[in-house]
């Protein structure tokens, strides 16, 4: 984008109520939610631990249904946890909600406006409930909706709604965003915006939490991120910590001879041979050097170290299986 | 990031002023947008603004002078600016918002949940009080006599405005959609309307129907404009006395509505 929510040295200068140093912005301990009673009692949030450090954008991936709306709706202080510790900016969401809220900006899920009033009166409406507001115009201008200002919401396209949506998330000049699956049913182009601002706001310091189930997003924007499946956090770090330890992937169309010693596990299976290995190089080192000796030909020949993909397909599959 | 505006929050001041200041801003802007949509909705519009002014006729059509329609005139007056601006008005506002999920979009922000309600019920009762000043002009213009106890006949409105809002509030939290409304409302359109009837009941029943919200309401009416005590005639100070019953029925009414609806509030659709 080419315009810019802006990066302003003197954004805060009246340091309010910080968490002491080296402490995260968002500090999640053994966090909880059950939804219902009794027999139909069901547990959304099941002891998640995660650490967002200030001025950082953290990732929670997921599948649908793994429990990232429910616990972003904890950390925004929207419902309350039936057990756990949870502080943001060394604040508790539901209890310190007044001294909180005008230092978060939220994005939910779907956006909620009044399809009637216009893009301008929207904002302007939104600016009428914050304390430290930038100018609507500002705004507009920030988000590319200059253009749209006296369009009604109805009007606007799925990216355009979704603009709005985060220019009011934006008006507030939050120092913590939490973002519910931004750029969800998003054109590329949109996506591509959406991802630029994620990217400025971080540049300009502010620390974003977001849930996505596009990997390439997580992966694009996050300096950590979180597995969450079934209520838990079942990975958690950078990618490069996430796929450590996952081997990578060596396959060929078995030939017809036995193979070498490839320093590896090697399985077959209709027709297809399947190296894991924690070596990628020796591997192939290994089976190129023996087929070119031998003489063989190895058809649709692949490499793959881990991505992040494998590892959160297995998490899925192995974590779903367990159950 | 090729450019970078470097001005400050516009209204950075705000932040030093009383939390009822910011309040009354937060208040004043989300009930403006508010009104904005009620005049983008002819529907809303007709039901909430023309439709209490067609009573008025009522009374500028009867004999001069004439109490006794009078009376019936501004019950159904003031009982058609409670239902419609008041009571329906807010029930379909609260239901289609809460619908968009623009209810749960604001409750992200600073705006606490009293303002949001004060916001969603200001423009109804506004119109509803105007309403009733507008009922006495014209009820003096077609001739009815002074009102005994003006105060009196705004406290009985502004009571039974707060009561609507609260009704509006509890039909809303079992209300699923908008059209719903049309059904949901019928009870409480219903128990409102036949508490203005009770001069149509035998005395055993009137005495019920005394006691239900408008009941109260039409008692309230015949005291503080019309003097009239049952058949007894009653001047300023004595009709704040004859007033006690009415006004603590309609206070009861009041305190169970906004029990009711503070238990029922729902801001999302139900899942």
């Amino acid at each position: 984008m080419d315009t810019t929510t802006s990066s302003r040295p003197d954004r805060r200068p009246d340091a309010r109520s910080r968490p002491a140093a080296g402490e995260p912005a968002i500090r999640v301990r053994d966090l909880r939610r059950s939804y219902g009673s009794g027999k139909q009692a069901f547990e959304a949030v099941r002891g998640v631990d995660l650490d967002v450090e200030a001025g950082t954008v953290s990732a929670l991936l997921g599948t649908n249904g793994a429990g990232k709306t429910s616990t972003m709706e904890l950390v925004e202080g929207l419902g309350r946890p039936s057990a756990g510790e949870l502080r943001v900016l060394g604040l508790d969401p539901v209890a310190d909600r007044a001294a909180l809220r005008p230092r978060l900006g939220i994005l939910l899920q779907r956006s909620g406006f009044s399809g009637d009033l216009s893009v301008r009166e929207t904002l302007q409406m939104w600016h009428s409930t914050l304390s430290r507001p930038r100018p609507v115009d500002e705004m507009l201008a920030a988000l590319r909706l200059d253009g749209r200002a006296d369009t009604r919401v109805v009007g606007l396209s799925g990216g355009e709604q979704r603009r709005l949506d985060l220019a009011c998330t934006l008006m507030g000049d939050p120092e913590v965003v939490l973002l519910d699956e931004p750029t969800t049913g998003l054109d590329p182009e949109s996506r591509r915006d959406v991802w630029s601002l994620i990217r400025a706001l971080r540049d300009g310091g502010t620390t974003v939490l977001l849930t996505t189930h596009y990997l390439d997003e997580a992966e694009a924007l996050a300096d950590e991120l979180a597995i969450m499946h079934e209520g838990r956090i079942v990975r958690r770090g950078t990618v490069a910590q996430i796929v450590e330890g996952h081997p990578s992937v060596v396959r060929f169309t078995t030939p017809d001879r036995p193979l070498p010693d490839l320093r590896g596990t090697a399985t077959t299976e209709r027709g297809t041979t399947v190296v894991e290995t924690d070596d990628l190089q020796r591997t192939l080192t290994a089976l190129l050097t023996w087929a070119d000796r031998d003489g063989v030909r190895l058809t649709d020949l692949s490499a793959r170290t881990a991505s992040l993909e494998s590892v959160f397909l297995e998490v899925a599959d192995q974590e779903g299986s367990t159950r | 990031m090729s450019t970078s505006t470097t001005s400050s929050p516009t209204s950075a001041s705000t932040t030093g002023t009383s939390g009822y200041a910011v309040s009354r801003r937060r208040v004043t802007g989300l009930a403006r947008a508010n009104v904005l949509l009620m005049t983008r909705n002819r529907l809303t519009l007709l039901y909430g603004l023309v439709l209490p002014l067609l009573p008025l006729l009522l009374l500028l059509s009867g004999e001069r002078g004439d109490t006794e329609i009078g009376a019936s005139s501004v019950t159904t007056a003031l009982l058609t600016a409670l239902l419609f601006p008041v009571y329906y008005n807010i029930l379909s506002l609260v239901v289609s918002r809460r619908d968009e999920l623009v209810l749960k979009r604001l409750r992200t922000g600073e705006t606490r949940d009293a303002e949001l309600v004060v916001a969603l019920s200001l423009p109804g009762v506004v119109t509803a009080v105007v309403l009733s000043v507008l009922t006495l002009l014209v009820g003096l213009a077609a001739g009815l006599p002074a009102p005994a106890n003006v105060p009196l006949y705004l406290v009985g409105m502004l009571v039974s405005s707060v009561m609507f809002v609260a009704f509006a509030f509890w039909t809303a939290a079992w209300t699923k959609t908008a059209e719903a409304a049309q059904m949901t409302s019928l009870p409480i359109i219903a128990l409102a309307v036949v508490g203005t009837m009770s001069a149509a009941f035998p005395q055993r029943f009137a005495e019920v129907v005394e006691r239900t919200p408008t009941g109260a309401l039409r008692q309230l009416v015949d005291l503080s404009w019309f003097g009239e005590d049952g058949s007894r005639s009653v001047g300023f100070v004595d009709s704040w006395v004859a007033a006690g019953e009415p006004v603590l029925v309609l206070a009861a009414w009041t305190a169970a509505a906004v029990w009711l609806a503070a238990r029922a509030l729902r801001w999302e659709p139900r899942t």
